[in-house]
């Protein structure tokens, strides 16, 4: 397993040596997310009180791109960011770190991706984070944001639409080596968006995956824990005017076929509107709501039983535009409320006790260079 | 309860001093090929109308960018837009509606000190590719080709791409430059330098190179005859309407074809 650490690395040097040698150009880019955030609990006395309050930087992504020819790009992505589980208070993870070859496959607009890349399910590989918050997918830990993998990814004719079709380890990025010696099936995924009309997105994604071995190494025992799960997506967006609504569903179907009575299905939605000021007043300002359900009611397990009600309110100020509107500066003002039903969740959940009220303001900056021969 | 007030007071108070009517004017951003146009364009219909018209070049990638973002009323480009941008344009509520306002020739230009009056595709490619690096391996002079290209970001380097290149990559030594009229006054300046400009901004201090035996005019670009012939393009949001339809109709007309070959490209009447 040691060979994957090697490759990822090796991935990156592929990326950058030639870029040195040959003098490509290379884009350089960076975002980072200044946030501090202030959560209040109900405390075991059933007083709300302030269980968080502090600033940090939440993400420092680092990007090299270059283009080896026209239809041929690499790109590699860090992500340095605040973490109190290291002893210098910051840690390091590997987002991206992939080729694109377009046209390799005879089909217009059709690239074929290998490597650490975006995994193509739900709003997973196109969530910007207008919203604080994640993607629904990544935040009830449906399907990860980025995955080791190849895929064929590309554009209908005409605007039409989107696909994709992938093969991934089905871990998510920030696994690797012997983190995945208790899995050797892969996940597979296929996306489909389309937008018949100007304003009107309506997309699917399904993803088979799997968790755990589902017979011993040592002695081809069936392992209780092993689990296939198949992990439904829809999507709807409609943009007209200063409105850009997006709404999704998903079910996660979760399957032990070496055990009994575990079996179960999750499945929760997101409405998210959001409301652009800029063609009213003279200046870029969102300001946006979403609502999250999410019901993991049919867990059997007594502890990760829970429904879950989740309300955002927020505003943004976009500033520092580029020559293509792009902002350079994006002030976050987020109100989040999570609630879960006492009737339906596990005891642990009773009396509001893992309620939370949670204010977040975040200055996220971006800057973006190529440096030429 | 406390914190939904709080957020609502400070958008009331960021919002409430900056509301704004909308001016009576026109905004253009995109390609620099299309950018004489967009100008002399601009300049007569403003002679005419009440309407304030306002370009910007920074190339074609710059203006679609700005069309999807909804910024700008005109997005000029060299090029068509690639199915990713239409994609992206459409589930952003933008419905990218094209306009071929003009026909253009990318043309080969040399230093006019340069014998060779005639390149095939298979020349150029090997030129820009590196394979030929003397203008002697193809009936010139004993003189080192330099290489000038358009930059990777515009719409006169996509079609150049496609049509001529083929997706291979452009040789490291290749100058790559911002503008037409920065390849066109470096090719004249450099005895063995070869570069491709829209036809409007051919020079005295350039020559014009045959391709595949065949001049860029009215004739060979129109019919296609020309290899390296294109449109050229302003796109806006759905069909264009009041002030936009104004200044499109504008360009449409005798008096705008007429400017469109005083610019040195080809009318599409």
């Amino acid at each position: 397993m040691k060979l994957k650490s090697i490759a990822k690395w090796f991935l990156a040097i592929m990326l950058i040596t030639p870029a040195v040698i040959n003098a490509l150009p290379v884009k350089v880019s960076g975002e980072m997310w200044n946030r501090w955030t202030n959560e209040q609990i109900k405390a075991a006395d059933g007083k709300d009180k302030t269980s968080k309050n502090y600033m940090s930087l939440e993400r420092g992504y680092f990007g090299l791109e270059t283009n080896f020819t026209p239809n041929t790009k690499g790109r590699f992505t860090i992500d340095m960011f605040s973490s109190e589980g290291e002893t210098d208070g910051a840690g390091l993870k590997l987002k991206y770190g992939y080729v694109d070859f377009a046209n390799l496959v005879p089909v217009s607009d059709m690239n074929l991706t290998a490597g650490l890349q975006k995994v193509y399910f739900g709003t997973l590989y196109d969530w910007n984070y207008t919203i604080i918050g994640k993607a629904p997918a990544d935040e009830y830990k449906v399907a990860n944001s980025s995955d080791y993998g190849i895929s064929l990814n590309g554009y209908l004719p005409n605007g039409f639409g989107e696909y994709a079709l992938g093969a991934y380890n089905g871990e998510g990025y920030k696994k690797v080596g012997s983190a995945l010696a208790d899995n050797t099936n892969m996940a597979y995924l296929a996306n489909m968006r389309i937008t018949p009309i100007a304003g009107l997105t309506l997309g699917g994604s399904y993803m088979a995956n799997s968790v755990k071995r589902e017979k011993a190494l040592a002695d081809d025992a069936p392992v209780a824990a092993y689990e296939e799960q198949g992990l439904m997506d829809g999507v709807l967006r409609l943009n007209y005017s200063i409105v850009d609504f997006w709404g999704e569903y998903i079910s996660k179907d979760m399957s032990f076929p070496n055990a009994d009575d575990k079996d179960y299905t999750a499945s929760g939605f997101m409405i998210m509107p959001i409301i652009s000021l800029s063609s009213i007043i003279e200046k870029d300002i969102q300001v946006l709501f979403r609502y999250d359900n999410w019901d993991e009611s049919d867990n059997p397990s007594d502890t990760a039983k829970y429904l879950l009600n989740a309300t955002t309110v927020g505003v943004n100020y976009n500033f520092l535009h580029d020559d293509s509107n792009v902002p350079a500066m994006q002030l976050q003002l987020n109100y989040a409320m999570k609630k879960y039903d006492e009737d339906k969740s596990a005891a642990s959940y009773a009396d509001g006790a893992k309620d939370i009220n949670q204010i977040m303001l975040q200055l996220k900056w971006r800057f973006a260079g190529t440096i030429s021969n | 309860m406390k914190y939904t007030l709080i957020i609502l007071s400070l958008i009331l108070i960021a919002t409430s001093p900056l509301i704004a009517a909308k001016k009576n004017q026109l905004t253009l951003t995109g390609s620099t090929t299309v950018l004489p146009i967009a100008q002399a364009a601009a300049e007569a219909f403003m002679d005419k109308y009440d309407v304030n018209v306002s370009v910007r070049g920074g190339g074609s990638g710059v203006g679609v960018a700005a069309l999807m973002n909804k910024t700008v009323d005109i997005a000029n480009s060299s090029r068509p837009m690639k199915a990713k941008e239409i994609t992206i344009a459409k589930s952003s509520g933008v419905n990218p509606t094209a306009y071929a306002i003009a026909n253009d020739g990318i043309t080969i230009v040399v230093n006019t000190k340069n014998t060779v009056k005639n390149l095939t595709i298979k020349d150029l490619k090997g030129i820009y590719t590196g394979k030929i690096t003397n203008w002697n391996q193809i009936g010139g002079l004993n003189m080192p080709i330099t290489v000038i290209s358009r930059d990777v970001s515009s719409g006169t380097f996509e079609v150049f791409n496609e049509k001529v290149l083929s997706g291979s990559k452009v040789i490291d030594s290749a100058m790559m430059l911002a503008s037409n009229n920065a390849v066109a006054s470096t090719v004249g300046d450099t005895p063995g330098a070869i570069g491709y400009i829209g036809l409007g901004y051919v020079t005295e201090k350039t020559k014009i190179v045959n391709v595949e035996n065949c001049i860029p005019s009215i004739q060979t670009i129109k019919s296609g005859e020309y290899k390296l012939s294109r449109k050229l393009y302003m796109y806006t949001n759905g069909p264009a309407k009041g002030n936009t339809a104004g200044y499109l109709n504008f360009i449409f007309s005798p008096e705008g074809q007429k400017i469109v070959e005083e610019q040195g490209f080809i009318s599409v009447k």
